[in-house]
């Protein structure tokens, strides 16, 4: 079916133009989450939330963009979101265990493997996924998108609503900044 | 591990490890799963209803206004002169006859 067609069948509630919509693009928006949140039970809740939010505001979606950037877009914000939940949560587990409310200890986060991966650079991307996990929200969705989905620079650039140039100067300091880590992380090991 | 152009090229390959890889699929029957979830949040209006009302900032706002309004009442009461509130009595006496007849109008109207 014709994306335009699609979109308007949705936007008129036709579950089967939503089914459509769900299997065409659960791929995209899940390896996305994965990238972002690296756990596949996270990642499997956001690409739920975002599909429920896509069918629920679709018709705010004015075909201004791709279907697929708006729903990269309602990815990569959900994700974010659930990050910094978690994030705030454990903060407040660690608070609370300084205070010894209770007995319960922070477990550290288990190394992620990417189910994408090929076995010969399963160790060595797991390393790289631990680096991108401490780089700032904007550098790890840029790069995200363009490692992880295959996106090119002007594409983020849509996506992230920036300018090309924002997008290159993001990936120039993801880099370096990832490089720097790994380098760090090789001396010590 | 430790020599320089080692530690460059782990960096190198770690960098590239990425290269070739293949998408995450979700596991089967998303749609499903997705439409229960609709379902459940539609049923649910009440309940996130409730749970908006029983928020603590709601329900601290609800009291702060609840107090503003009586205090507004009390005071404005207050300000009022206490004649009026004496002339709105005999005003309603006289129109329902509820002024007490004495022994005086009595002998008057006799």
């Amino acid at each position: 079916m014709d994306e335009q067609i699609l979109i308007e069948k949705l936007k008129q509630g036709d579950e089967a133009a939503f089914r459509q919509v769900v299997e065409t693009w659960q791929n995209m928006v899940y390896n996305t989450a994965i990238g972002i949140l690296q756990n596949a039970e996270d990642a499997e809740d956001v690409a739920q939330e975002v599909f429920v939010q896509a069918f629920e505001s679709i018709k705010t979606f004015k075909a201004e963009s791709k279907f697929s950037t708006w729903l990269y877009r309602i990815t990569i914000s959900k994700s974010l979101d659930h990050l910094r939940r978690k994030k705030r949560k454990k903060r407040f587990a660690y608070v609370q265990s300084l205070f010894g409310a209770d007995n319960q200890t922070i477990i550290e986060k288990p190394d992620f493997h990417h189910p994408g991966v090929i076995l010969d650079n399963k160790e060595r991307a797991s390393v790289l996924f631990k680096a991108i996990d401490r780089l700032p929200e904007n550098q790890k969705t840029a790069f995200t998108l363009h490692k992880l989905e295959g996106l090119s620079y002007q594409e983020i650039s849509e996506v992230m609503k920036t300018t090309l140039s924002s997008v290159e100067s993001l990936m120039h300091r993801a880099k370096n900044n990832l490089k720097k880590w790994l380098a760090e992380h090789y001396e010590s090991g | 591990m430790k020599n320089k152009q080692d530690i460059q090229d782990a960096v190198d390959k770690t960098m590239n490890s990425l290269d070739g890889l293949q998408r995450a699929m979700p596991r089967p029957f998303l749609f499903t799963r997705i439409k229960a979830r609709l379902v459940r949040e539609e049923k649910s209006f009440w309940s996130r209803a409730l749970d908006f009302i029983g928020r603590p900032a709601v329900a601290m706002a609800a009291v702060v206004i609840a107090v503003i309004i009586n205090a507004t009442v009390f005071f404005e009461l207050q300000s009022e002169p206490a004649q009026n509130a004496q002339d709105e009595e005999q005003v309603f006496a006289s129109e329902y006859n509820l002024s007490t007849n004495t022994i005086y109008d009595a002998s008057i109207d006799q």
